[in-house]
């Protein structure tokens, strides 16, 4: 039992950074209809950019990760720019733009690793590496640092989306990109938005998740999968499916691996599974989107 | 006339005189790819070992053209540039890229007769996998390295351990040279466990090989981030069983991105820092580059001292000579316990002697002493 | 008359060429004609019938492994090896297909990329089926008729392949199936209306380009005389896409061209941009669909237009 209660925290901190990456996907999905693969890679620019300013730089945490953060929302907007406007300007299929992201994504990867060493670097902890324990339940600091953080972003996500003037068009957008355009809402600027916000959610989830795992440059691709899975069971259509999505995905994964009588090798096998299968019976995932 | 004739034929000869000068020895590395962590040191250790060689002159009055080509990691591509060196000339192939390319090369260094070798890679089935007598492995045999943690261990008398490694091929290889030697020795492997890439916690893993209580953990993963994710779910659960890992940890990364986890590990290594031949090395690497070597350094540095050996041995660039010379090396290089040489006794094609390890303990976060040498 | 002739002369030149180039330039040119291959039966699927997908390279991967294991594992004679491996391709595209074609937009992409990464895994897991991470090697082409093929004679067997392959898809193509697939592709309702039954478009394409990729597989196996899983990755996956795009997707030419430029673009530029290439990969690839979506075969078109001029 006490196993359990362990996995439970464990789990639940890796489902929020993979609801992370889910949110970052469904900022850019809603109003756009575009997946952004780079978001992988995202995140992997957020936690060098942490190591560069925590690690070597010194700077103090909260700066440094407003820092990154911000930093992150200009390569999002940037990358919209350049990459997304042009193409739906031109009204080109919505393939086109999905594609010219995996260029981005490649072009990120690269940049990173001409820029640093092979080797993985070191994000340091805002914390610390000690341990809270409280009611039975315990957990590292940088587990509960992250379950906070992600509870902080997606509940400003969920009242940005219901309370506020903006969230409102981006819902608007999402529903009728036509319509919303009819009825005055700057398409471009929310689009803009969107990657921006998108980017920095991912950059939030590098930066939370690179003190465990250090800095690599082949951390992008393994998040982004994971985001994704994460998003296609929470479901496109509500803030909240994010979140849902990644625990779901992340006590399917360490439950299995825990629990499950097979040899550990297989267990990698899981949360493809979950995707294919999830994919086949329910595409639209869990939680369907307001009418 | 005659005179522009001769003229040209002196300046022919010159030209042909000057291409034969140098021996050419090709490299095959891994730039952008997964191996590029190891590959990268161990081909700057290349390089300035030949460059050193060189400046002494190079070998049989020659100096050495280093032939460096990108794998990027993909065995097909690696297969086809082992050809192109081929074409080009080159008398030996050095591999410093993932053990699959290694193999790939094989299938090419066989059937055009050209030596080949490895100074670092440590998969087993390199050398028995394919019957190339054209190969050669001097890297530290994962089957060495469990042997060698084994005796360190001996006194300790396990019984019940358990094993954890990652789903790289190189992690793979390691930890099945390690359950083999284990389940020779009549202990019992309680718990295999497996981390995957891009992982984001090895908890379950670790929750697993704490119910199966152990009496030791032998890590065999090569990945970095997922080993530093054992670690931290190690010290989160409070598990007390002694860790002993594989050469992996002796890649001075750990020092860095594993602050506060590594203290007390055991793992096995063939870079003993009081060796005088390593003082040397550290030294003259330092005034070349200005760097720091890592171990990584040191293995590529033997790799081309190995080869220059064994050219210089058989006396000229004849393929099948430089065979016979390398088969018959008997070298004491930068690598292995002090006093160790690499040889190839009987045939065989593995060169690390399988007494050449070292045990060290990491103590606090640094690489600490050396606690144990060899199998006995 | 002239064109067959055109095309044959073509053929014989492709044919030919390998006993004039030395091994490292015949090993090069034998991976370029697979890739090449590879990428139009890729471009059939993607191109011609929208369909996005990443589990192309694993079908070459299972085509591969299927004829080693079958041959020198179970020990079956090469042609009901290679038999069986066609039909394990077709069996495992139509589990795949038959399911996820009836979702529309990416599903079918998200579907394949996870089968290319369970298939990984079941290499790596594999044991000594399938040799586990390390592969499988040591195992030399059987003996046909008493005859060795190796070298440049086995050159030979790439090109029938590549020539087999250009010539069901050009067949296809140029007929009204090819344009039930374009139909499909740009506008699946109106091409409903008309009759075409999309569902089983998508699945006849998928299969049958996939079992292609898996016959490709099976010639590759007797390139090397290896198999591993790194050989087979995800990467893989992303640059059958990047060449299709880059060529220009939809044309058989456009393919063929991406597939040459993108193969030999790290050879070539090693020695200029030393190990950037996966920069300039990632570039040209947004360059193009920003300036050019029809690709490199667009621009040939819009110069050759420009002098006819």
């Amino acid at each position: 039992m006490q196993d359990f209660l362990e996995l439970a925290v464990s789990a639940t901190a890796s489902g929020c950074i993979y609801g992370l990456i889910a949110l970052a996907y469904l900022l850019m999905i809603r109003p756009t209809g575009i997946i952004n693969f780079a978001v992988g890679e995202w995140a992997m620019v957020a936690a060098f950019g942490g190591h560069l300013l925590l690690s070597r730089w010194e700077w103090t945490y909260a700066l440094g990760m407003a820092a990154v953060v911000a930093f992150m929302m200009l390569v999002g907007w940037t990358t919209e720019r350049v990459a997304v406007r042009p193409l739906v300007e031109r009204g080109a299929p919505i393939l086109a733009p999905i594609l010219a992201l995996l260029g981005v994504l490649v072009i990120t990867r690269e940049a990173i690793s001409v820029s640093f060493p092979p080797d993985p670097m070191p994000v340091p902890f805002p914390f610390g590496i000690g341990r809270l324990e409280f009611a039975g339940i315990g957990g590292s600091y940088q587990t509960f640092f992250i379950i906070a953080v992600t509870l902080a972003v997606f509940i400003g996500a969920w009242l940005f989306f219901e309370k506020t003037l903006w969230g409102k068009s981006f819902e608007a957008v999402a529903l009728n990109r036509r319509a919303a355009a009819l009825m005055g809402i700057n398409l471009s600027r929310v689009t803009a938005l969107s990657f921006a916000g998108g980017a920095g959610a991912a950059g939030m989830a590098g930066l939370l998740v690179s003190p465990n795992i250090s800095a690599h440059y082949l951390m992008g691709v393994p998040l982004a999968i994971q985001g994704f899975t994460a998003l296609v069971i929470g479901g496109v259509g509500r803030v909240e499916g994010a979140l849902l999505g990644g625990l779901l995905l992340a006590f399917a994964e360490q439950l299995t691996a825990r629990y499950a009588p097979i040899p550990s090798g297989y267990t990698q096998g899981v949360p493809l599974l979950f995707l294919m299968i999830f994919l086949l019976a329910r595409p639209t995932g869990l939680l369907k989107a307001r009418a | 006339m005659r005179k522009l004739v001769v003229a040209l034929a002196l300046g022919a000869l010159a030209v042909g005189a000057h291409a034969q000068e140098t021996i050419k020895i090709g490299v095959i590395t891994d730039r952008v790819g997964v191996s590029r962590p190891y590959s990268e040191p161990n081909t700057e250790g290349v390089v300035f070992g030949a460059n050193e060689i060189n400046q002494k002159g190079g070998i049989l009055g020659r100096k050495i053209e280093l032939l460096i080509e990108d794998d990027q990691s993909r065995p097909d591509i690696s297969a086809a540039l082992a050809r192109k060196l081929v074409d080009q000339g080159v008398v030996f192939i050095i591999s410093v890229s993932l053990s699959p390319a290694a193999q790939q090369q094989q299938t090419v260094t066989m059937e055009a007769k050209t030596p080949q070798m490895t100074p670092t890679n440590s998969a087993d089935y390199l050398t028995t996998q394919l019957p190339n007598p054209y190969f050669w492995q001097t890297g530290p045999l994962g089957s060495i390295q469990i042997a060698t943690l084994l005796s360190h261990a001996k006194s300790k008398n396990f019984k019940r351990v358990a094993l954890i490694t990652d789903n790289s091929e190189l992690g793979q290889a390691i930890a099945k040279a390690f359950k083999g030697t284990l389940e020779k020795a009549g202990i019992q492997i309680v718990a295999e466990e497996v981390v995957a890439r891009g992982a984001t916690t090895a908890m379950p893993q670790m929750q697993k090989l704490r119910a199966a209580n152990p009496e030791a953990l032998f890590l065999a993963g090569v990945l970095t981030a997922e080993n530093v994710l054992v670690f931290r779910a190690y010290k989160e659960l409070g598990v007390k069983f002694p860790i002993h890992s594989s050469y992996n940890l002796s890649v001075p990364v750990y020092e860095t991105v594993a602050k506060g986890l590594i203290d007390g590990i055991t793992f096995v290594d063939a870079y003993d820092p009081d060796k005088p031949e390593v003082k040397a090395f550290e030294a003259a690497f330092r005034k070349a580059t200005g760097k720091d070597p890592q171990n990584m350094h040191g293995y590529g540095y033997d790799g081309i001292m190995l080869v220059a050996d064994a050219i210089r041995r058989a006396g000229s660039t004849d393929k099948e000579k430089i065979r016979e010379a390398m088969q018959k090396t008997n070298y004491a290089g930068v690598m292995g316990a002090k006093g160790m040489k690499y040889s190839f006794p009987d045939g065989k094609r593995a060169g690390f002697d399988p007494n050449g390890m070292v045990v060290r303990v990491y103590e606090k976060d640094k690489q600490g002493r050396v606690v144990h040498v060899g199998q006995k | 008359m002239i064109r067959v002739a055109a095309w044959v002369g073509g053929f014989v030149a492709l044919a030919a060429l390998p006993f004039f180039l030395g091994s490292y330039h015949n090993d090069v040119y034998r991976k370029l004609l697979l890739w090449i291959t590879l990428a139009l039966g890729y471009n059939f699927l993607f191109g011609i019938c929208g369909q996005v997908a990443f589990s192309h390279f694993a079908f070459y991967g299972v085509g591969a492994y299927s004829v080693v294991i079958l041959t020198f594992q179970a020990g079956l004679p090469l042609p009901v090896a290679i038999l069986l491996g066609v039909v394990i391709c077709v069996a495992l595209a139509l589990a795949v297909a038959i399911p996820s074609t009836r979702l529309e937009g990416f599903y079918l992409a998200l579907v394949t990329l996870a089968l290319a990464q369970l298939f990984i895994v079941v290499l790596n897991e594999g044991g000594n089926v399938t040799g586990g991470a390390g592969g499988i090697a040591n195992y030399r082409l059987p003996l046909i008729f008493g005859w060795r093929l190796a070298g440049p004679p086995y050159t030979l067997v790439v090109v029938a392949l590549l020539g087999a392959t250009l010539a069901i898809l050009w067949r296809l193509d140029h007929s009204w199936f090819g344009r039930a697939c374009r139909a499909v592709r740009d506008n699946p309702e109106a091409a409903a209306a008309m009759g075409v039954d999309v569902v089983r478009t998508k699945v006849i394409v998928f299969t049958l380009t996939s079992t292609l990729a898996g016959i490709a597989g099976m010639v590759y196996a007797f390139v090397d005389n290896t198999v591993n899983p790194p050989i087979f990755g995800i990467d893989n996956a992303f640059l059958i896409l990047f060449m299709v795009i880059v060529g220009g997707a939809g044309r058989h030419a456009g393919a063929a061209i991406g597939a040459i430029l993108l193969f030999l673009l790290p050879f070539w530029l090693a020695p200029v941009v030393g190990h950037h290439h996966q920069l300039v990969f990632g570039v040209l690839m947004l360059a193009v669909i920003l300036v050019q979506p029809k690709g490199l075969i667009g621009i040939w078109d819009r110069c050759r237009d420009r002098f006819s001029k």
